[in-house]
């Protein structure tokens, strides 16, 4: 079982990178599971047609945690892949990472963590332990950092790196870095930034996802871009990506960059 | 220096405090745990002071779904079930997790009216122990005090109420103080009733139990302008200061009280006379060598001395209080040496 986590900035297209990926995965015959761990619930959207699927903390909030089915929170979705979404307290009040890890336990409890690759797509930056869940012993070993060549999105992926590399020094953490994965905003040599940001904080440029319309197209008719337009570049894309993971044997101990080192990067590569 | 006062939770230091209000109830907002061993505590001391009451501390209760999603929700329920048992003042606790996972106590409680309800910050993991709980406890219940004139009478502040000599120590000071006619306005607080509190600023003086209480007599200086002494009288000269310092706070002429003070500490040393020529050395409670100034006065008054072969007296922590204070610790001395 191959464990895999997407980790970047809000808003930086973590979702959509994830969906697309497991989609992708789907379709080579693999069996894909995507697990949102992010009080907004919205990771598995794509995958299920639009449709909000009730969270595991929605079900522990109606019922308590003794009475819930891996029916209950579950759900398939495009080509089989089965979508979990941890959900979360309202915003501004409770533990939000709590949420995190208590989903973690009655996923475990009910034995439902199992399939050729879960996919866990995580909140946008590790704020506490419980975003760090996923990280931890047992579950993702390969971390992407998905990031854009902004400076604050390369920023909030070398604070990810801090999390990666203080929790991959404890003894029997198998979490690694698995490389860097550029979302573009279509900059000027934004790849060439990002693949400098992948090499010095010790890892590599997994793949550069142009920008497309047809994200933007599949979104609003609620299907990853594999799913709505299978023929377009950007599924090839997504395709190529999935392609990479499977075959990617990288596990780096990353090393984060200090922050004047990371502004003098992004200011070489300024147009 | 470091006492065991310094350590310990926060949350006990507070509860030694809301639980001696009449008629209250205090709520701790966390998991049952914090309660139990609170109350487990106060329960044993009353129980060791033959004090059948039974402390009236309730819990949340908060489970893991309460962390989650906030524990507000179980905090409101909480004080209403309190509010059902007619309390003078609820009392609430904020606990490590709460504290933790931000809920906001204080907003919860003042969406309250008709019974007081008072939150009081207890997460003991912000730092402090049982006396940082003691002081925030004092502090957040002196809202409940209405702003009115003073009157000739004096506020004790910072009674150690679980102490075991806190009825002696009570008593003498108020002793003292009939003794130059200044009555106790407000005990805050031991023993004490809501509308004891509400008239905690007409004292025109407060006394602290111990100059650790100073934080919240600047505090109380400032809000309702009430001078301050630093503490409780020890010792023979330390109970003719404080008769000094209380006449000066209200202008009296105190000579009379302090010449019939003399005399009453004249004739306890008179009264235990068989300890002259004795030679002694102080210990603690763990029998290891102590020095104490009070002790030392208190023992050359009675005409003792001090020597590392003499025999070994108790220095007792807390320090008995006042003229009445030095005849116990004669009493016991006396024991220890023989006499």
């Amino acid at each position: 079982m191959k464990q895999i986590a997407l980790y970047g900035k809000g808003g930086i297209g973590k979702s959509t990178t994830a969906a697309n990926l497991s989609a992708a995965l789907a379709c080579r015959g693999l069996d894909v599971m995507q697990i949102g761990c992010d009080p907004k619930r919205d990771s598995t959207r794509m995958l299920m047609q639009g449709r909000l699927i009730p969270t595991v903390m929605d079900l522990v909030r109606e019922r308590g945690d003794t009475d819930i089915t891996r029916e209950d929170i579950v759900y398939e979705g495009f080509m089989g892949v089965r979508c979990v979404e941890a959900g979360g307290p309202e915003p501004g009040v409770g533990c939000a990472g709590r949420g995190i890890i208590a989903t973690f336990q009655i996923l475990e409890r009910l034995g439902a963590l199992h399939a050729d690759v879960v996919v866990y797509d995580v909140l946008g930056d590790v704020v506490c332990g419980g975003f760090a869940m996923p990280m931890r012993e047992g579950y993702a070993e390969e971390v992407y950092l998905v990031t854009s060549g902004e400076l604050m999105s390369l920023y909030a992926a070398n604070n990810i790196c801090k999390a990666i590399s203080r929790l991959s020094s404890r003894s029997r953490s198998t979490c690694r870095l698995a490389g860097v994965i550029c979302n573009a905003k279509n900059l000027p040599r934004e790849e060439e930034l990002v693949a400098e940001f992948a090499k010095r904080i010790g890892s590599f440029l997994v793949l550069y996802i142009p920008r497309d319309q047809v994200v933007q197209q599949a979104e609003l008719n609620k299907k990853t871009v594999v799913e709505y337009a299978p023929s377009s570049n950007q599924a090839a894309v997504y395709r190529e990506l999935a392609s990479r993971v499977m075959d990617n044997r990288r596990m780096d101990i990353p090393v984060p960059l200090g922050i004047e080192d990371l502004e003098n990067l992004a200011y070489e590569y300024s147009p | 220096m470091s006492t065991p006062r310094d350590s310990g939770c926060t949350l006990t230091g507070a509860l030694s405090v809301t639980t001696e209000i009449e008629g209250s109830v205090t709520i701790i907002h966390g998991p049952s745990g914090c309660a139990h061993h609170n109350f487990s505590l106060l329960h044993a001391l009353c129980a060791g002071r033959d004090d059948p009451r039974l402390p009236r501390v309730l819990s949340t209760d908060l489970a893991e779904t309460d962390i989650i999603f906030g524990g507000e929700d179980a905090l409101d329920a909480a004080i209403r079930r309190a509010a059902g048992k007619n309390p003078s003042i609820i009392c609430v606790l904020s606990t490590c997790v709460t504290g933790a996972i931000g809920d906001d106590v204080e907003a919860v409680c003042r969406g309250f009216s008709g019974i007081p309800v008072i939150s009081i910050p207890t997460a003991g993991f912000l730092g402090g122990g049982f006396h940082q709980g003691h002081v925030q406890a004092l502090m957040s219940l002196s809202s409940l005090a209405e702003d009115d004139g003073k009157i000739p009478s004096a506020n004790l502040v910072g009674e150690k109420t679980l102490e075991t000599e806190r009825d002696e120590h009570f008593n003498e000071v108020r002793r003292l103080l009939a003794a130059i006619g200044i009555p106790i306005c407000t005990r805050f607080v031991c023993r004490t009733s809501v509308g004891e509190i509400s008239r905690l600023s007409r004292g025109g003086c407060n006394i602290l139990r111990d100059p650790s209480m100073e934080g919240v007599g600047r505090f109380l200086e400032e809000r309702f302008g009430t001078p301050f002494i630093s503490s409780f009288p020890i010792g023979s000269r330390g109970t003719i200061q404080f008769l000094e310092e209380v006449g000066r706070v209200f202008s009296l002429d105190v000579s009379g009280a302090i010449a019939e003070e003399e005399a009453r500490q004249a004739r306890i040393f008179h009264e235990f006379r068989s300890l002259r020529g004795k030679r002694v050395r102080f210990c603690d409670p763990f029998g290891n060598r102590t020095d104490s100034e009070v002790c030392r006065e208190v023992a050359s008054a009675a005409g003792m001395s001090v020597h590392p072969e003499g025999y070994p007296v108790p220095v007792p922590e807390p320090f008995p209080v006042g003229t009445e204070g030095i005849r116990r610790l004669l009493y016991r001395w006396r024991r220890a040496c023989r006499a």
